[in-house]
């Protein structure tokens, strides 16, 4: 025997359960994810460029501010501290012994080579404490 | 055979086209049935079912296994059910061309009895409040499982159960008039 209830469950088993989508439901599907893909693929190569090119900017502008803070240094300190130099060896110079004038031409050009060197070390020691230079604190 | 730990591993190996393959067979079915619970359009819920699924393929690299994915993707096909349904003119209950249409959407090919059985029946569905119609459509849809409907609405399964307790008693009510 069936109960109303078993009977109203019947008809909503046949109206309900064979809810599906359409037969090309899956292909079309498929199709659009395909189409998916190859925008994805396009959208990333695009961006992987954009990325790449800001990385470049960036490392130009980075090379450009080192070339101007070296050019800086090279105006203001390097110069006056190889003036310096200069002044004071012209000065010493009349006053060395014969000996040091022996070793000095011995070893002349291992000396211009280190005066050089430090020369050049100048800019990048005035970068270094530019940079290590701390902000000063009050109290 | 389709576990979470399979997706997981098919996306992480960069295979999410196979990934949705195992995904389509499994919740094609249910994620339709949960969109034509809200929207009562056999095209419309189709929409969304293809949303879904898109939707579930570009987030697939995010999903991290956290809840079940049946869970996730049931959140995916409710939020992109409410969306459609508030980008539609909404109404309230269906005209006797889309009960009709809606009939033979469910069946394509009934008999005239059936589609007269049918649609009176689909009118008494139709009339009950929105909750209750969707766990009757999902209830008999899921072969009555009251856990299988709890989670594709995100509702307590002793709440599945109240709604159609009373969307049953409602119905037979009516059909006794």
């Amino acid at each position: 025997m069936t109960t109303p209830d078993s009977e109203l469950d019947k008809h909503l088993q046949a109206l309900f359960g064979g809810l599906d989508t359409g037969a090309d439901f899956d292909a079309r599907l498929m199709a659009r994810l395909r189409a998916e893909s190859q925008i994805d693929a396009t959208e990333r190569a695009m961006r992987a460029r954009q990325q790449e090119r800001a990385r470049y900017r960036r490392a130009l502008m980075e090379l450009q501010s080192w070339r101007r803070s070296m050019l800086r240094l090279l105006t203001l300190d390097t110069l006056g501290i190889a003036l310096l130099l200069v002044v004071a060896v012209v000065t010493a110079w009349p006053h060395l012994s014969r000996d040091v004038m022996d070793i000095s031409r011995q070893y002349g050009p291992y000396i211009a080579t280190l005066l050089g060197v430090l020369i050049a070390a100048v800019p990048l020691l005035g970068m270094w404490a530019e940079q290590t230079r701390r902000p000063i604190r009050l109290l | 055979m389709l576990t979470d730990a399979r997706v997981l591993e098919l996306v992480r190996a960069e295979r999410r086209d196979e990934a949705i393959a195992l995904l389509l067979p499994a919740f094609r079915r249910k994620v339709f049935g949960l969109a034509y619970s809200f929207l009562r359009d056999r095209e419309a819920a189709e929409d969304v079912t293809q949303e879904v699924f898109i939707k579930v393929w570009r987030a697939l690299p995010g999903f991290d296994g956290r809840a079940s994915l049946s869970t996730w993707i049931y959140a995916i096909a409710r939020n992109a059910s409410l969306s459609a349904l508030r980008a539609r003119r909404s109404h309230s209950s269906l005209s006797d061309s889309e009960v009709m249409d809606a009939v033979e959407a469910i069946d394509p090919a009934p008999s005239a009895d059936a589609i007269v059985d049918r649609a009176a029946l689909l009118r008494l569905v139709d009339q009950l409040p929105t909750k209750q119609r969707q766990v009757i459509m999902l209830f008999y849809m899921e072969e009555q499982s009251h856990e299988g409907v709890a989670n594709m609405l995100a509702m307590p399964v002793g709440t599945v159960k109240t709604l159609l307790h009373r969307a049953r008693t409602r119905m037979s009510a009516a059909a006794g008039k």
